[in-house]
């Protein structure tokens, strides 16, 4: 057979593309649901992770780790720019921010358009917020756990796409690096990032971690998608420090945004 | 401006050689003497600078989320990012091929030097890696893709050139018999990767 | 077993290695030779997406046309790899959050490419599916050396587990960055090529 003959080239390579399309979409079609369970109960298990829950080890099973979650969440929330809560997620179905959400707000917060960032707070008093960027091969994202003052960081777990194993991949492979993010502290001041990884001696920093070495370039990109997100938060924080730092040190429930206004005019 | 930062920022600064050492295979292969080199080189700014656009407007109006909404509304939430790696590897191979017919009818010889290598420019890291950077920096237009693809393109030229030119000179060193040719070429590559790390800390 | 055979099997481990003699996979060798564990990883995964590519495209062989070979053999690789992913992905979700990272380095290998070219495409599936295996085998062995050195003095570890740095070794920085595996890759061919003189250059 001549399989040089420009009609069989044709008529073979539509063949292929249309098959291997085909497989794929089906692939991606009927296993869709199988894998989203799995996301979701691999974010949920990031956010519990951040926030001292437990080992990321701990929490492979899924349908333990959704419980877990939902016995112990107070509140999910979106909230816009402004600091104000713009939505709810449904606690009960432990309803959260998927990567692509967050990748999809990432667009938002460059834009400067209907930003809906996730909040999660949960009953010991910690809260949780969400982080996502560009690393040095592909995205990064994490999750960065506040104590009660929203200042003080209790814990914090970054995941990535592509970035190199031992050098980048350790931002999630490393405990070593999560660990130097407790008790830090989230500082929103003129002319300051928020927080900052640098390369050596960050030492007594307030609000500095060491860059991983050798990974200089997914370190700092981290630290952009740290800045860029919490920067994001920057309005949400300020008003719920307001609040707690008032004497009843009461939380304020999140998606209550007058109570909030009420107590920042004061 | 922002045009002229991106593109000395994609030679220099990212440069797909020594600060991400993508395309390393037909790099370290074909830079036995500057001619061939040359060649290679010219084929990659190419095909870099052809499929880079090409992928840009394919992710923006087909494969992200909601791509197809000019379709109508009913495409809106189509969702095909799944067939990303698919699409990039199909349109790069297939600008490949072409290239290996250009380059087959005008230039035997060169062709012939080629080797191996030249359908291999598909499997180059260097230019599906380009896609896949296109991808994540969320170029504004097609200008800003077009241009990134000549900088990174130029980048890998310069740096197959300049090793073409170094290995030259080389051949008439008094070389370790088993260093000669591959081995003294990774040494000549590891050092040039580290000078170029000085490159690492110019922002533009 | 005919001597061809056991050329097909031998040749990819030391003679014709895909790494220190074909110049194959070098982008990916830097990438993952960090650390061992991650060189293990890459080197069972290419092991096995060699194999099955060669012996598909193998297969296909007498059917593609001359001039769109390349568009489809990474087509079928492509489509392996990430039929490969999306499976694992739904039903070994731990597995794939450790593979995830290496399913672009591992299409656009050369390896997978280059043999497809080399063998595949002139051969009969059996020997192509052996020599796609020992090629993985050969650039594995490679990975494994240099990821060995590269972990033990750069981080002072081996598969994570203290060694040097028990002893109160400081750790080399240099070594982990990737000019570092293409200076060890050096040394490898030079040791090599000590040894097989006739694979020396003039």
């Amino acid at each position: 057979m001549n399989t040089n003959n420009n009609v069989y080239t044709v008529i073979y390579t539509t063949v292929i593309c249309v098959l291997v399309a085909a497989v794929l979409a089906f692939a991606s079609q009927s296993l869709k649901p199988r894998q989203e369970a799995n996301e979701k109960a691999e974010t949920i298990s990031q956010i519990l992770t951040a926030a001292q829950f437990g080992a990321k080890e701990s929490w492979n099973d899924n349908n333990a780790t959704i419980d877990f979650y939902k016995q112990n969440i107070a509140s999910a929330a979106v909230v816009g720019a402004n600091g104000f809560a713009a939505g709810e997620l449904n606690t009960e179905n432990a309803e959260v921010y998927s990567v692509s959400d967050l990748k999809a707000q990432n667009y938002n917060i460059k834009d400067g358009t209907d930003v809906a960032l996730p909040v999660y707070v949960f009953n010991n008093g910690v809260t949780v917020v969400a982080v996502y960027g560009a690393g040095l091969w592909g995205p990064v994202w994490g999750y960065i756990a506040l104590d009660k003052d929203l200042e003080t960081i209790v814990g914090a777990y970054f995941d990535h796409a592509s970035e190199t194993p031992g050098l980048g991949g350790k931002i999630k492979d490393d405990p070593a690096f999560r660990a130097q993010f407790v008790d830090k502290k989230v500082v929103y001041a003129e002319g300051q990032k928020p927080f900052n990884i640098v390369k050596g001696g960050a030492g007594d920093m307030v609000n500095g971690i060491d860059a991983i070495t050798g990974a200089t370039k997914t370190s700092n990109r981290v630290a952009a998608a740290i800045n860029h997100c919490p920067g994001a938060y920057k309005e949400y924080v300020l008003a719920q420090r307001a609040v707690s730092r008032e004497p009843q040190g009461e939380i304020m429930p999140l998606c209550d945004s007058t109570a909030v206004v009420e107590i920042v005019n004061e | 401006m922002e045009y002229l930062s991106l593109f000395v920022k994609s030679i220099f600064v990212d440069n797909m050689i020594f600060s991400y050492f993508l395309g390393m295979c037909s790099y370290l292969a074909v830079s036995k003497n500057v001619k061939t080199a040359n060649g290679l080189g010219i084929a990659v700014i190419f095909v870099l600078f052809v499929t880079l656009p090409i992928n840009y407007l394919l992710n923006k109006y087909v494969l992200v989320p909601g791509a197809l909404s000019w379709l109508g509304e009913s495409f809106a939430d189509v969702d095909l990012s799944f067939l990303s790696f698919i699409v990039f590897i199909a349109v790069i191979a297939a600008i490949v091929q072409i290239v290996e017919m250009v380059v087959e009818k005008f230039s035997p010889s060169l062709y012939a030097s080629l080797g191996i290598f030249l359908p291999l420019i598909a499997v180059n890291c260097a230019i599906l890696g380009g896609s896949l950077f296109m991808q994540q920096k969320d170029f504004a237009n097609v200008g800003e893709s077009a241009v990134y693809a000549l900088g990174s393109g130029i980048g890998w030229y310069l740096a197959i050139v300049a090793l073409a030119a170094i290995r030259e000179k080389l051949s008439y060193s008094n070389v370790p018999a088993p260093l000669k040719g591959l081995g003294i070429t990774f040494f000549t590559v590891g050092l040039m990767g580290i000078a170029f790390m000085a490159f690492m800390g110019i922002s533009l | 077993m005919d001597k061809k055979m056991k050329e097909t099997i031998l040749n990819p481990l030391f003679k014709g290695n895909p790494i220190s003699v074909l110049v194959l996979g070098i982008c990916s060798s830097l990438a993952v030779t960090v650390e061992l564990k991650g060189a293990c990883v890459m080197a069972l995964s290419v092991i096995f997406v060699t194999g099955l590519s060669s012996l598909v495209c193998s297969l296909l062989r007498k059917t593609i046309p001359g001039r769109v070979r390349i568009v489809i053999q990474l087509v079928v690789v492509a489509l392996m790899v990430i039929l490969v992913d999306q499976l694992l992905k739904a039903f070994a979700y731990g597995i794939d959050k450790q593979l995830s990272v290496y399913i672009g380095l591992i299409i656009t290998n050369c390896i997978v490419m280059g043999r497809i070219e080399a063998f595949a495409l002139g051969n009969k599936p059996l020997p192509s599916l052996l020599d796609g295996i020992m090629n993985g085998v050969g650039y594995g062995m490679i990975l494994v050396v240099v990821a060995f050195f590269r972990e033990l003095l750069g981080s002072g570890t081996l598969f994570g587990f203290p060694v040097l740095s028990a002893i109160g070794y400081t750790n080399n920085g240099l070594v982990i960055l990737p000019p570092m595996a293409l200076i060890l890759l050096g040394c490898i061919i030079w040791v090599q090529r000590s040894i097989q003189k006739d694979l020396q250059e003039k």
